[in-house]
C-alpha cells in the first residue's frame, strides 16, 4: 500500500515530474497522429488491393497465359467454399481515341463484368453502372455498341478535393484499341493487319479503384473480345488468371491452400495434354502476396518511420531517467527511512517502477488524449488552412488520397502505449537500483540530515 | 575565463550532461540525414529531368516542320549551346516468346541529343567510344537500329535491385517489333470538324544499344529510334522534317528566364516566318526549363520534407525539457559554488550567462557530434541499406518505387546549418530557466552556518 501511496505522492507533489509526463505526452501525441495516418493509408491501400484482386489469383505473369482454364473453374464452383470466380485476360495494348492523332499505351483487361464484380470489388469501382453491374460494358448513348470500361484518371483529372469531374453520362468517344496476338508458343500470330489485332470499343463508364497506377493505366474491356484480341480464343482457349472470391467464413490461407491442392491436382490430369507445358508457370496467391510488390513498399516506409521515432523516443528515457534521478537524489531520506523499517531492496526498485509507471501512464493518457483530438479535427484543420494558406497535407491532385484517415487503430494505440511505458521504466531503472543500493546508516547519519 | 573554466568542470564532473550532449546528438544527426535524404532526391530528380530533356524544353501542342533551321537559329544565339528535336509517339514492342511492353518512343538525333543532354554516358555499349552515339548495329548496316531502355528488356534482381547487365548487354543486336499508328491522313489544328485516320504500323528494329540512365521510369518506359525513322512510320505522307519537341541546352552562366525570353522571341518570329504563322503554334507552345516542369512534384515533395522535419522537430523538443531537467538538477545541487561565486561579487546576469553558456555549449558539441553522426550515416546511406538487406532480408530502397537505382547520399549544409543552430538555441533555453533559477541565488541564505 505504502507503494502506491507514494508513487502518488511523488507524482503529485514533485512538480520536476510533469517535465517525465510532458515529454512521454508529446512524444505518444506526435507518434499518435502520424502512425494513425501511416497505418491508416497503409490499411486503405490494402483494401483496395484486396478489392482489387479478390483473395485469390490463380494466374501466369506471361502474356501467353494458360489453357484449360474451364476445366479448373468447373472444378473450383463445385467446391464448397469459393463464392465468386473470373476469369481474366490481361495484356498491353495501343489505344488510339478514333479521329485524334493520339496513341495511347495502356494496360487492359478482359473481363466478364457480373462474374469479375461477384470475385473483386470491380462493381463499386464503376460510376454510371453501379447499380447495373451487367451494363458495365453497354454505352448509355448506344447499348448495341461494343463498350469498354476505362480507368479514371486515363480520362478526368482530380482536383484540389480529390473528386472528379464526372458528366452525367459516359460522352461517345470510339477508341480503337490494338494488340499483338500471340499464340500458345508466346510468338506474333497472323492477325488482319498483319501482326497487330485492333477493334473499336466505345467509352461506356469509369472505374476509380483508388489504386493510382491501375485508374491510370488500365482498361477493362469484355472477356470475350479480350480474349480475340490478345490470341487467345484459338480452339484451345486461354486465360491469365482465374480471380476468385472465398465464401465469408473461409480463411484466406486456407482457402489458398485448398486451391492449390486443387490445381496441383488439376495439373496433373491435364499432364499429358497438348498445352500442359503452359500450366507448368500458373502459381496460386493469396491478394497479399499477388500485391505484394506494391503493398510492401508502403509497408517498409511504415517500418522505417517506426524506426525513427524509435530513435527520437530515446530523448524520452533519458528524460525520466533525469527526472528520476533528481527525485532519488532528493528523497534519500525516505528511503533510508524506508530501509530501516525492513522494507528491501526489491521493494524500494518495485516502489520507483510502479512511480515510472504512473509517469508513463499519465503520460501516455494525456497524450493520447490530445492525439485523439486532433485526429478528429485533423480533416478540418486541413481544410481550412487550405481555404486559408492553400496548404494541403498531400497535393491531391497528384495523390490519390482522399481524406486524412484518422481512425485510431486500438492495436496501434495499445503498442504506443506499451512501448511509452516501457521506456518510462527503461528510463527509472538505473535510478531506482541506485536508490535500492543506498545504506540507511549513511543517509539517516545526523551530519546528513 | 571563470565561466570556461566552470563548464569545462562541470563537464568533466557531471557525466549526467553526457546525456543530453547524446540527445542533442541523435536529433540533430537524425534531422540533417532527413533533411540531406529529401533535398538529395530532388537534387537527383530535378538533374535527372535536365539529363533526359536539357535545360529548356520547347514543346508546341502539334508537330511542326522545318526543325532542323529552327535548331540552327537556336544555335546562332548566345543563350543556347546546342539543340535538338526529338519526335515522340507510344507503341507495344514484342521482344520475344510472350513477352510484350507498352513502350514511349523517341524519334531522336544521336549526335546532337549527346550534346543536349550527355547521353551517350547512359549507353552500356558505346559509352566508352570515342565516336558519336550511333544507331548502327555492326554487319547490318541496312537495318535500322534502336537503343532501348534496360528497364524495357529486363527486370531489376528482387533481392539486389541490380540488373543482370551482361545479360542485358548481350541482347544487342536482337531484333524486336514495334507497333504503333501511323497518321495516313491528318485531321485539323482547330475549328473544322475533320479527323485523323490513323493505320496500325509494325516496325521491326535491331537493338543497337542499352540505356541505363538510374532513373527507373525513363529506363523502364522509353525506346529510342532515329528520328527521321519515326516521322516516315508516324507520318508517311509528310515530305519534309517534323519534329513535336526541341531540347535544349543553354550556354554556360545564361539565367534561364533570360534565355527562354531569347528562345521564345525566336520562336515566334520562326512560326510568322515558316510556319505560315499558325496562330496555335505561337499561343500555345510552352517553352520552360527541366526544373520548371517538375516544379509542382518538387514542391510536393519539398512540403513533405518540411512537415516531416516539423513532426521530428517537435519530439526533438524533448531535447529542451531535458536540458531543462539536467541544468536545474545541476543548479540545484551547485548553490554553494554558486552562492560563493556571488559573494565574491559576480553580477546575477553573470551567473546566468554561465549556466545559458554552458546550454549553449552543450548544444555546440551535441550538434557538432550529430553533423559527423549525420554526415556519416548519409555518406554511406547505400552501405547501411546494403547490410540491412543482407541481414534482415529487407530491401529498403527499390528503384521501383523511388525511381532511382541508389539513395542520394549528398549532404545538405544549407538545410545541416539551421538545425544546428537551432539545436544551440534548443540547447541555450532549455538552461535558461535553471539559469535564472542560479542568477537568483541568495548567498546570505545559503553560507548561513546552521
Amino acid at each position: 500500500m505504502y507503494k502506491i501511496i507514494l508513487a502518488f505522492r511523488y507524482l503529485v507533489k514533485r512538480r520536476i515530474t510533469y517535465l517525465a509526463v510532458l515529454a512521454v505526452a508529446i512524444c505518444v501525441f506526435i507518434v499518435v497522429v502520424v502512425m494513425t495516418v501511416l497505418t491508416g493509408l497503409v490499411i486503405d491501400f490494402r483494401q483496395k488491393n484486396h478489392s482489387f484482386v479478390g483473395d485469390c489469383v490463380v494466374g501466369t505473369e506471361s502474356l501467353v497465359g494458360f489453357a484449360y482454364y474451364e476445366d479448373f473453374v468447373k472444378i473450383l464452383e463445385q467446391s464448397y467454399f469459393v463464392e465468386g470466380i473470373s476469369p481474366v485476360i490481361k495484356s498491353f495494348a495501343l489505344v488510339n481515341p478514333v479521329g485524334s492523332e493520339r496513341n495511347v499505351g495502356v494496360e487492359i483487361m478482359g473481363i466478364d463484368a457480373v462474374k469479375h464484380s461477384k470475385a473483386t470489388g470491380f462493381g463499386k469501382t464503376l460510376y454510371y453502372r453501379k447499380d447495373n453491374v451487367s451494363k458495365a460494358f453497354k454505352p448509355a448513348y448506344d447499348p448495341n455498341l461494343l463498350g469498354c470500361v476505362i480507368g479514371i484518371d486515363l480520362v478526368l483529372e482530380r482536383d484540389a478535393k480529390s473528386r472528379y469531374p464526372y458528366g452525367s453520362g459516359p460522352t461517345d468517344i470510339p477508341l480503337a484499341i490494338s494488340c499483338f496476338p500471340l499464340n500458345a508458343k508466346g510468338a506474333l500470330a497472323k492477325a488482319d493487319a498483319g501482326l497487330v489485332k485492333t477493334q473499336t470499343f466505345y467509352y461506356s463508364d469509369n472505374s476509380e479503384s483508388g489504386l493510382a497506377r491501375v485508374d491510370g493505366s488500365m482498361v477493362y474491356l469484355p472477356f470475350e473480345q479480350a480474349q480475340l484480341l490478345c490470341g487467345m480464343a484459338g480452339p484451345v482457349k486461354r486465360v491469365s488468371a482465374i480471380h476468385i472470391k472465398f465464401k465469408p467464413n473461409v480463411r484466406l490461407e486456407a482457402g489458398c491452400e485448398e486451391v492449390d491442392s486443387l490445381w496441383q491436382s488439376f495439373k496433373r490430369e491435364k499432364a499429358d495434354e497438348k498445352q500442359a507445358y503452359l500450366l507448368e508457370k500458373v502459381t496460386v496467391q493469396g491478394w497479399k502476396d499477388y500485391r505484394r510488390a506494391y503493398i510492401a513498399a508502403m509497408e517498409k516506409e511504415q517500418t522505417m518511420m517506426t524506426a525513427m521515432f524509435g530513435l527520437v523516443g530515446v530523448t524520452t528515457v533519458f528524460i525520466v531517467f533525469v527526472v528520476f534521478y533528481m527525485i532519488i537524489s532528493h528523497k534519500s531520506k525516505d528511503i533510508g527511512i524506508l530501509k530501516s523499517i525492513g522494507v528491501s531492496n526489491v521493494n524500494i526498485i518495485i516502489l520507483f517502477s510502479g512511480f515510472a509507471f504512473l509517469v508513463g501512464l499519465l503520460g501516455s493518457g494525456v497524450g493520447l488524449f490530445a492525439g485523439w483530438l486532433f485526429l478528429l479535427k485533423i480533416n478540418r484543420i486541413e481544410d481550412w488552412l487550405f481555404e486559408r494558406f492553400g496548404f494541403q497535407l498531400w497535393d491531391r491532385t497528384i495523390y490519390a488520397i482522399g481524406d486524412i484517415p484518422n481512425q485510431v487503430d486500438a492495436k496501434v494505440l495499445a503498442v504506443i502505449i506499451l512501448s511509452a511505458i516501457v521506456a518510462c521504466l527503461v528510463g527509472a531503472l538505473v535510478p531506482s537500483r541506485q536508490a535500492a543500493k543506498q545504506k540507511p546508516i549513511e543517509t539517516l547519519q545526523v551530519t546528513q540530515l | 575565463m571563470l565561466k570556461l573554466f566552470l563548464w569545462l568542470r562541470y563537464l568533466r564532473k557531471r557525466k549526467i550532461v553526457f546525456l543530453s550532449v547524446a540527445a542533442v546528438a541523435l536529433s540533430v544527426a537524425l534531422l540533417i540525414v532527413v533533411a540531406s535524404l529529401f533535398t538529395g532526391f530532388i537534387n537527383v530528380f530535378e538533374q535527372s529531368a535536365v539529363e533526359t530533356v536539357g535545360d529548356v524544353v520547347l514543346a508546341p501542342p502539334i508537330k511542326f516542320g522545318k526543325y532542323p533551321l529552327f535548331i540552327e537559329r537556336l544555335e546562332q544565339t548566345s543563350a543556347v549551346k546546342a539543340a535538338t528535336a526529338t519526335l515522340s509517339t507510344q507503341g507495344l514492342l514484342y521482344l520475344g516468346k510472350g513477352n510484350v511492353r507498352m513502350v514511349s518512343v523517341w524519334g531522336i538525333e544521336p549526335g546532337r541529343r549527346e550534346e543536349v543532354t550527355g547521353f551517350k554516358r547512359s549507353l552500356l555499349k558505346q559509352k566508352k567510344s570515342p565516336d558519336e552515339p550511333s544507331f548502327k548495329v555492326s554487319g547490318t548496316p541496312e537495318r535500322i537500329g534502336g537503343f532501348v531502355g534496360v528497364g524495357v528488356v529486363a527486370a531489376p534482381d528482387e533481392k539486389t535491385d541490380e540488373y543482370d547487365f551482361d545479360a542485358v548487354e548481350g541482347m544487342v543486336g536482337q531484333q524486336v517489333v514495334l507497333i504503333t499508328s501511323a497518321v495516313t491522313e491528318p485531321g485539323a489544328t482547330e475549328g473544322t470538324s475533320k479527323l485523323s485516320s490513323l493505320k496500325k504500323k509494325v516496325v521491326p528494329f535491331l537493338i543497337a544499344d542499352i540505356v541505363f540512365t538510374g532513373a527507373y521510369y525513363v529506363d523502364k518506359t522509353f525506346i529510342y529510334l532515329p528520328i527521321e525513322e519515326v516521322q516516315k512510320t508516324l507520318y508517311p505522307n509528310d515530305a519534309g522534317q517534323i519534329a513535336d519537341q526541341i531540347q535544349i541546352k543553354l550556354s554556360p552562366g545564361i539565367p534561364a528566364d533570360v534565355a527562354i525570353a531569347q528562345i521564345r522571341g525566336l520562336w515566334q518570329g520562326f512560326v510568322d516566318e515558316q510556319l505560315n504563322g499558325d496562330p496555335y503554334l505561337k499561343r500555345y507552345t510552352d517553352i520552360e526549363t527541366a526544373k520548371q516542369m517538375q516544379s509542382q512534384y518538387v514542391a510536393e515533395l519539398r512540403k513533405q520534407m518540411g512537415v516531416l522535419l516539423l513532426i521530428f522537430g517537435v519530439v526533438s523538443f524533448s531535447v529542451v525539457v531535458l536540458i531543462f531537467c539536467i541544468f536545474y538538477m545541476i543548479v540545484r545541487l551547485k548553490q554553494r559554488d554558486i552562492a560563493i561565486i556571488k559573494s565574491c561579487g559576480t553580477a546575477s546576469s553573470s551567473v546566468a550567462l554561465i549556466f545559458v553558456g554552458f546550454g549553449a555549449c552543450v548544444g555546440i558539441i551535441g550538434s557538432a557530434i550529430g553533423a559527423v553522426l549525420g554526415y556519416a550515416v548519409t555518406k554511406n546511406i547505400n552501405t547501411i541499406e546494403e547490410w540491412i538487406r543482407i541481414i534482415f532480408g529487407l530491401k529498403l530502397w527499390k528503384s521501383s518505387v523511388y525511381m532511382f537505382s541508389k539513395i542520394p547520399s549528398e549532404v545538405d549544409w544549407s538545410s545541416a546549418l539551421p538545425i544546428i543552430l537551432f539545436a544551440v538555441a534548443a540547447a541555450a533555453i532549455g538552461a535558461l530557466i535553471p539559469a535564472i533559477v542560479a542568477a537568483r541565488t541568495r548567498p546570505v541564505e545559503i553560507l548561513r552556518y546552521e
